[in-house]
């Protein structure tokens, strides 16, 4: 078939009337425009609002054993820095340890009774930091924090015994080796926003798990009302029924993927910085992986609920293999090649490529091939599969 | 008593009848629970980083050692003509260390030397990991070249020492699949009845409202109680948990929490009469609820205060507390009291809505 030919069969009367006859089934259908329009914006807006690993006004019991002006104000650096702030001073360690593990305080602090007078000797001194490390990432965080705090602590007594005392030799530094200072820089997201990660992660998710129920919804409704067959005896083609199926859809989800990119831009202000076209090619490549799936998934049910019941069964891997909402290098190292195979993962790496890292084509390509292929192995799969259900 | 049974047999051989709902309850629980557990992980090791050394001395080869056997970093190679951002773009590298000329000189002068680490913070979370550790090697470092800093803090990592997420996670997930399938379970059946008009037999039957639904949520008690046993025995092992403290008050708070999704699938079941519907009600009570707002990932204080009021409500988040504090932390009876307390009466509103929805239909007798 001729290129001329192909857009003259596409542009045919019958053509018009099938799709005209799904876009009617759709309008009709109030339930699945429900779920085409709310989902995706109501999760997008939860996922990045409930989900932020944030460290901040962490608990802190205090036994202070020394009650020294030098204890104090250790006390208060730390509770004034926005991390910490003071839950309650204890009598014992006993306390505060019972503190801790009935959840009144996240962290506790022991300073020791002679803190105050190591100081003035100038001998390191150590101070007990407890931390409630049941949730690892809080608590390496908040490790790192408080670490922070008391660095800079540090150099200001450094500087404070300097000043007090006015050494009357420069030979000190001459005997001591230069500190190294660690200067971290964020690039791409200075202001260290949460959001933004999750929402561009969500997104994939959201377009190919909708794509998965709202196809395979519309296709199974055929089946379960027995109008397949009645489609069968028409004039058309498989190839018509087919397109005329997906084109639709295909393109009420693209309206609902411009409403996504609408509120990750307006609601969360994730930045734009690459190229807005690639990021929509990769989200229609999406879209119609997740039609295909669908319509595999209805070819093998013979009811909605079937179909729903089935998809059950793929969304959990294909969530959580994703590295949508976590970096794939915290997944076990068996489990880490598995993301290769999963499109949601493809389409995250190109969103944050693109929206966050400014990346062009030249960035991301071996992950829009793999979503390319991946795309292309499923709509063939799921066209095969269709037709061997019509003929 | 005897029509309860009744009604909970003919439930659990209707769940054994069909494939797909068997796999259901039996299998995709402990899928989740490993492959959830896994995926939520947010604990970073081998990330690749790149180091552009512009001094080649001993001091920063020494240097650049300490990160090379650290756990986190992986250090990888990458041409020095090409700008280390571009690592960054293509994800080839999560990080960038730049130690500048003459480091090694200053540092045996006694001046402090400043070094860049460039993280890339797409990720927020991961790039707060990795300048921590960047930060405490550097300190490490420091301590054993230089002086000892005057205060030095002394971390004692309580309740999960090894910061494994997978100890964290494991509880979470246990609880999240617990919140899902049995009231999906649930849901569907009762929304079957309406369905296929068989509740209009139970309506004429001689059988009470209490005694239909408390036959059907024993049912699926018994259901989600099979599958908390199956899990935790995969918690006890593969998650290497053990119980803290007293485990009184989780065994309590199961059969509790079991009662409360089994009512809960049931409500839903009886108020859509369909079953898509039911099970898309669900999913989303069971699921998105307990995932986002119950403290499963991140602190429930890191919610804007604008969804969190919510979480107050969500079932799953008291559950969640009382299996890690068993599990990890064992505060016991003390710490958890409340909390069994709001499970029952969260289950109780769920029970008596279903009752009330199902006391409408029925015909008096």
């Amino acid at each position: 078939m001729t290129l001329t030919g192909l857009f003259r069969h596409l542009f045919s009367y019958r053509m018009r009337a099938l799709v005209k006859k799904e876009f009617n089934q759709i309008r009709r259908d109030r339930r699945l425009q429900i779920s085409l329009v709310l989902p995706p914006i109501l999760q997008l807006t939860l996922f990045g609002f409930a989900l932020s690993s944030n460290v901040s006004d962490l608990r802190l019991a205090v036994v202070d054993d020394n009650r020294t002006p030098e204890s104090r104000e250790l006390i208060s650096t730390l509770t004034e820095s926005k991390s910490f702030r003071l839950a309650g001073y204890y009598a014992s360690v006993d306390q505060l340890g019972d503190a801790v593990s009935r959840g009144d305080a996240d962290a506790g602090l022991v300073v020791p009774y002679d803190y105050a007078r190591d100081l003035a000797r100038q001998r390191p001194t150590t101070v007990q930091l407890l931390l409630n490390a049941t949730n690892a990432n809080t608590a390496t965080i908040s490790r790192a924090y408080a670490q922070g705090v008391l660095q800079s602590y540090n150099v200001n007594l450094r500087q404070n015994g300097i000043h007090l005392q006015v050494q009357p030799t420069v030979a000190p530094n001459l005997a001591r080796r230069g500190q190294i200072q660690l200067q971290p820089a964020f690039l791409f997201n200075p202001g260290l926003v949460d959001s933004w990660f999750i929402v561009t992660g969500v997104l994939g998710l959201l377009l190919i798990l909708n794509s998965t129920m709202v196809a395979s919804a519309s296709m199974v409704r055929e089946r379960e009302a027995g109008t397949i067959e009645q489609l069968l005896m028409s004039p058309a083609s498989t190839t018509e029924i087919i397109v005329a199926k997906i084109a639709p859809l295909f393109f009420l989800l693209s309206l609902m993927m411009l409403a996504a990119i609408a509120v990750l831009r307006l609601v969360f202000s994730v930045p734009f910085r690459g190229s807005l076209l690639l990021l929509i090619c990769a989200g229609c490549l999406c879209i119609l992986s997740g039609i295909s799936i669908g319509t595999v998934i209805a070819t093998f049910s013979r009811s909605a609920q079937q179909a729903q019941l089935t998809s059950f069964f793929l969304n959990p891997p294909l969530a959580s293999l994703s590295g949508a909402l976590n970096p794939i290098e915290a997944m076990p190292k068996w489990l880490q090649p598995l993301t290769v195979l999963n499109p949601v993962h493809h389409f995250a790496a190109i969103v944050r490529g693109t929206m966050l890292k400014g990346g062009g084509f030249a960035d991301v390509w071996p992950n829009f091939l793999g979503l390319f292929l991946f795309t292309l192995v499923l709509v063939s799969l799921s066209v095969r599969r269709f037709r061997k259900q019509l003929s | 008593m005897r029509r309860i049974l009744a009604q909970s047999r003919k439930e659990l051989t209707q769940i054994v009848r069909d494939w797909r709902t068997l796999a259901l309850a039996l299998a995709l629980p402990l899928v989740m629970l490993l492959l959830m557990s896994a995926a939520l992980s947010l604990t970073v090791y081998d990330l690749p980083i790149i180091v552009q050394d512009f001094d080649g001395s001993s001091a920063s080869n020494h240097f650049i050692d300490v990160f090379r056997a650290s756990i986190t970093f992986h250090v990888i190679a990458w041409p020095v003509d090409k700008p280390a951002e571009a690592a960054l773009a293509s994800n080839a590298a999560r990080a960038v260390l730049i130690i500048p000329p003459h480091f090694g000189r200053d540092q045996a002068s006694g001046v402090n030397s400043p070094v860049q680490l460039i993280v890339d913070a797409s990720d927020a979370n991961t790039a707060k990991l990795v300048s921590g550790d960047a930060l405490q090697i550097a300190n490490a470092y420091n301590q054993q070249i230089a002086a000892p800093a005057p205060v030095q803090a002394a971390f004692r990592l309580w309740f999960n020492p090894g910061l494994s997420s997978k100890k964290f996670y494991g509880p979470g997930v246990f609880v999240l699949a617990l919140s899902m399938f049995p009231p999906l379970l649930a849901g569907l059946a009762m929304a079957r009845e309406s369905e296929q008009k068989t509740i209009l037999q139970v309506y004429v039957s001689s059988i009470s409202a209490h005694e239909f639904l408390l036959g059907k949520i024993f049912a699926f008690m018994v259901v989600a109680l099979g599958e908390a046993v199956v899990m935790s025995a995969f918690l006890f092992t593969y998650f290497g948990l053990t119980f803290a403290g007293d485990p009184t008050p989780v065994f309590v708070a199961t059969i509790l929490y079991t009662f409360c999704v089994a009512s809960f699938g049931t409500m839903i079941g009886v108020k859509i009469p369909n079953q898509t519907a039911a099970m898309q009600v669900v999913a989303l009570g069971g699921f998105l609820l307990v995932f986002l707002l119950s403290g499963l990932m991140f602190p429930v204080q890191n919610i804007p205060i604008g969804l969190r009021w919510i979480s107050n409500f969500v079932w799953g988040r008291y559950f969640i507390e009382i299996v890690r504090d068993a599990l990890l932390q064992g505060g016991g009876w003390p710490a958890v009291w409340y909390k069994v307390i709001f499970i029952g009466i969260i289950g109780s509103i769920f029970y008596l809505l279903a009752w009330n929805g199902m006391r409408k239909m029925q015909v008096k007798s």
